[in-house]
């Protein structure tokens, strides 16, 4: 590890080190009003999906009153109950870790393939490139839920089967944005000069371009964990979310039977995905605009 | 107008306390369009080869039956103006009328009876339906007597509603399969409406027969079935007066929505032959369920008053064994499995099933028919924390289609699964499936998928079939369901809450036990 550091500053040697990137982008951040707000919903959400359930033990699957009892009726229940009878209040707090879960795996995936594919097709083009492109484009004009929703029907509507559903049709434009910066960065000079000291392929890909095609890569990570929430919740609107873990997906999805005569069961957890996905957006705007602003003084 | 109402009211509540009286019209109106408001969606329109309801409402407007039944289960004449039944109960001679003709002038004569009833055995899903029949002589052209290899009390009423269709034999005896006969989409038959169009997914207008048998009937010019996506897009529909009637309203909600409608009546006669059961069926073959104490126990752990009132509102009905309450054959004393979570912890323990660690004693898998979220999957998912309580885990297997579902069932891969079956009727066409040993069939959905094998209730049950004199086969059926009910192949919860919303403005509603699944020739509607 310290021998590969001391290589890269060799590598790098050139470029003057006025401040450590992450610390400037971090800077930046900090500046963006709106994307700290982002980022304290966001920790205030993973507070309440990881303590809340320790404080309110309710367990969320149990029916505790009468069905589609309103909010503030009840004391057992205070935000109301579902079809059910199941407590509302529980199933947001509780359901929480599903659904993060899931956008969190399913943006993992997302990133992994599309990273992968990107970084082959833009590295080595010519007939890999060729190959890896058209697979994409396979993938990219297929109808992303319809694909999801056969894969999930084929399979079985559990929670790794619904992430790996959304990751593996969510990555082309992860890949696209990959490839496009690795056919940039390839041909710069300081790739060239890794090479002209003898750096092999996978290290030049690994320790050379992909640091610097990080950036916006993170950016759309970032971006692709509330678009995956959402189409969990989708997903969870047809009836295909897994009826054994509560996920705010599933509240949806069992709640929209009786959306007429109670609100509270679709709309809550709807406001809960409608938070984090708010919040998760704004972080990765911010980190767009705090990665900028270095590559425009460059 | 609403003086008319009442006065038609009356005479069909007068008319349906004395038996085998035919319901008349107080004062029918002649002319105008029913509008019949559905969700299912027919293939095609021949009853003889397709069992149904999507089949059987435009099918039995279309084509007649020997018989009909009013909504007392009594027979009475329809394409046979009389019939007699032998002693011996081995052969029944039906007297055709003799003015009948068919949608395109031929006569309907015994021949064609005999051609249907070959037809609908050889093609029927429902096999035990005519499986005695051995043959059907024609003496002349009006005459038609059917011989059965044993006494086969059911065959009166599977010569009504949709399951007997008189075919035109001039139409399907031309060695086509009748499963896939073109005239399926357009079909010939006897009944007071003939087929104007047929409109996969949309429509079938039918038009009133003017050479129908009886006299002064149909009193409505058209009947349009039109299809509509959803239930909750034809409820509104209904609200709004766009369709004249609505049969088989299943949503409760819907149905409650539809009672405050003071343009609409809503009843839920209509369906005692259907007899439709929404019950948690066993695997009797799986590890834990095989032991009929842990099938007992989750009858007992499941709380039917708390499905019945707070999760269909109280209108679905408690059915405690294999045939509904309003046949002749239900069996009111069987044990009801009342909620007691004590004696459902009691009965596991001694099944040996202790308790561990974590309070858990076993895991099962329970499946559901998508579609009827109400009736399947809300139960489903009720039994998930309800037998916690008793230790038990479920897992809660969503189906994403009914094909799905019906693959793993009939495959016999599953532990529990809700379910709903149709009683049509008579037990030998509807309940006999469910638990006799020879109809343990792999790949055939809604046929012995329980592996439920006791030969004291197959004998009951054969007894039962052959039994002509109808108060000891009543008797034979409440001693099968007794068995049946004690050892829990199935526990039974609820009749499925079908209702039919229908206009004020229509005069004698189809009320009878096959509801709109009968000809609505009495039907009218007033402007």
């Amino acid at each position: 590890m310290a021998q590969s550091d001391s290589t890269d500053a060799m590598i790098q040697g050139g470029i003057p080190k006025a401040e450590h990137p992450v610390s400037e982008a971090w800077r930046m951040f900090q500046r963006n009003t709106a994307a700290m707000f982002g980022l304290v919903l966001l920790g205030f959400l993973v507070l309440i999906t990881l303590i809340g359930p320790l404080v309110y033990s309710v367990d969320p699957f149990e029916i505790v009153w009468a069905p589609l009892t309103p909010p503030g009726q009840e004391a057992t229940a205070p935000l109301g109950t579902d079809y059910l009878g199941r407590d509302i209040l529980a199933g947001l707090i509780h359901g929480g870790v599903a659904t993060l879960a899931v956008g969190l795996a399913a943006a993992f995936i997302t990133v992994t393939i599309g990273l992968t594919v990107g970084a082959l097709a833009g590295f080595y083009l010519g007939l890999v490139d060729d190959i890896l492109m058209r697979v994409t484009e396979f993938f990219q004009v297929l109808p992303a839920l319809m694909f999801a929703m056969v894969l999930v029907t084929l399979f079985s509507s559990s929670l790794t089967v619904v992430a790996i559903a959304i990751g593996l049709v969510s990555w082309p434009p992860t890949a696209r944005l990959a490839r496009a910066e690795f056919l940039r960065i390839r041909n710069l000079e300081y790739v060239s000069a890794a090479r002209s000291v003898g750096a092999k392929n996978p290290r030049i890909i690994w320790r050379v371009i992909l640091p610097n095609a990080l950036p916006p890569l993170i950016v759309s990570a970032t971006l692709t964990i509330g678009t995956a929430i959402l189409f969990e919740a989708g997903l969870s609107f047809l009836g295909l979310s897994d009826p054994n873990t509560y996920s705010w997906g599933y509240m949806i999805g069992s709640g929209r039977d009786n959306i007429l005569d109670a609100w509270w069961a679709v709309t809550l957890p709807g406001g809960m995905i409608f938070i984090t996905v708010l919040a998760v957006s704004l972080i990765g705007d911010g980190l767009n605009d705090a990665f900028n602003p270095k590559l425009r003084e460059r | 107008m609403h003086k008319f109402k009442s006065l038609s009211l009356a005479t069909a509540l007068v008319a349906s306390m004395i038996p085998g009286s035919e319901i008349q019209a107080a004062d029918p109106v002649k002319g105008g369009t029913l509008v019949i408001g559905t969700t299912q969606k027919p293939r095609h329109l021949n009853p003889a080869v397709q069992s149904g309801t999507a089949t059987a409402v435009p099918g039995t407007q279309i084509f007649a039956t020997p018989l009909r039944f009013d909504e007392n289960w009594t027979p009475q004449p329809y394409l046979a103006e009389s019939w007699s039944v032998s002693d011996d109960g081995l052969s029944i001679t039906l007297n055709l009328r003799r003015n009948a003709r068919f949608h395109d002038g031929e006569p309907i004569t015994s021949e064609d009876v005999a051609f249907s009833i070959q037809t609908v055995k050889d093609n029927h899903p429902f096999k035990t339906m005519f499986a005695p029949v051995e043959k059907v002589d024609t003496p002349d052209a009006h005459t038609a007597v059917i011989h059965f290899s044993r006494a086969h009390p059911a065959a009166l009423l599977a010569m009504s509603s949709a399951l007997l269709p008189v075919l035109p034999k001039h139409v399907y005896g031309d060695g086509q399969d009748p499963k896939s006969h073109p005239a399926n989409n357009n079909p010939i038959g006897s009944g007071p409406f003939k087929i104007v169009e047929f409109k996969p997914g949309e429509h079938v207008i039918l038009e009133r027969n003017p050479d129908y048998f009886i006299e002064d009937r149909p009193h409505l010019d058209r009947v349009i079935v039109k299809h509509y996506k959803d239930s909750n897009s034809l409820t509104l529909a209904a609200d709004k007066g766009e369709v004249d009637m609505y049969p088989f309203v299943t949503n409760t909600r819907n149905i409650g929505r539809l009672k405050k409608n003071a343009n609409l009546e809503v009843t839920s006669q209509g369906y005692a032959a259907v007899g439709p059961v929404n019950w948690l069926a066993f695997n009797t073959k799986n590890e834990f369920l095989s032991d009929v104490r842990v099938r007992k126990a989750i009858a007992f752990a499941t709380d039917k008053n708390f499905i019945i009132n707070a999760l269909h509102g109280g209108f679905s009905q408690r059915t405690a064994g294999p045939v509904v309450p309003g046949s002749p054959f239900h069996a009111p004393d069987v044990e009801a499995y009342d909620l007691d979570l004590d004696k459902a912890n009691a009965l596991l323990d001694e099944a040996g099933r202790a308790k561990k660690d974590d309070g858990m004693r076993f895991k099962l898998r329970v499946d559901y028919i998508p579609g009827v979220a109400e009736q399947q999957k809300a139960i489903a998912e009720y039994l998930k924390p309800q037998l916690k309580k008793v230790g038990i885990e479920v897992e809660v297997r969503a189906a994403p289609d009914f094909p799905t579902w019906s693959k793993r069932v009939s495959g016999h891969d599953f532990d529990m699964t809700m379910d709903i079956v149709f009683n049509w009727g008579d037990p030998v066409i509807g309940v006999h499936r469910t638990y006799t040993c020879d109809n343990i069939r792999k790949g055939v959905i809604w046929s012995n998928t329980q592996s439920y094998c006791n030969e004291e209730v197959d004998d009951v049950l054969s007894e039962a079939g052959v039994e002509p004199d109808p108060d000891a086969r009543a008797a034979l059926y409440r001693k099968a369901q007794a068995i049946i009910v004690d050892e829990v192949p199935i526990a039974f919860i609820n009749t499925v809450p079908y209702h039919t919303a229908y206009s004020k403005k229509i005069g004698n509603p189809p009320i009878s036990i096959w509801g709109a699944m009968a000809p609505l020739d009495e039907v009218f509607k007033t402007k």
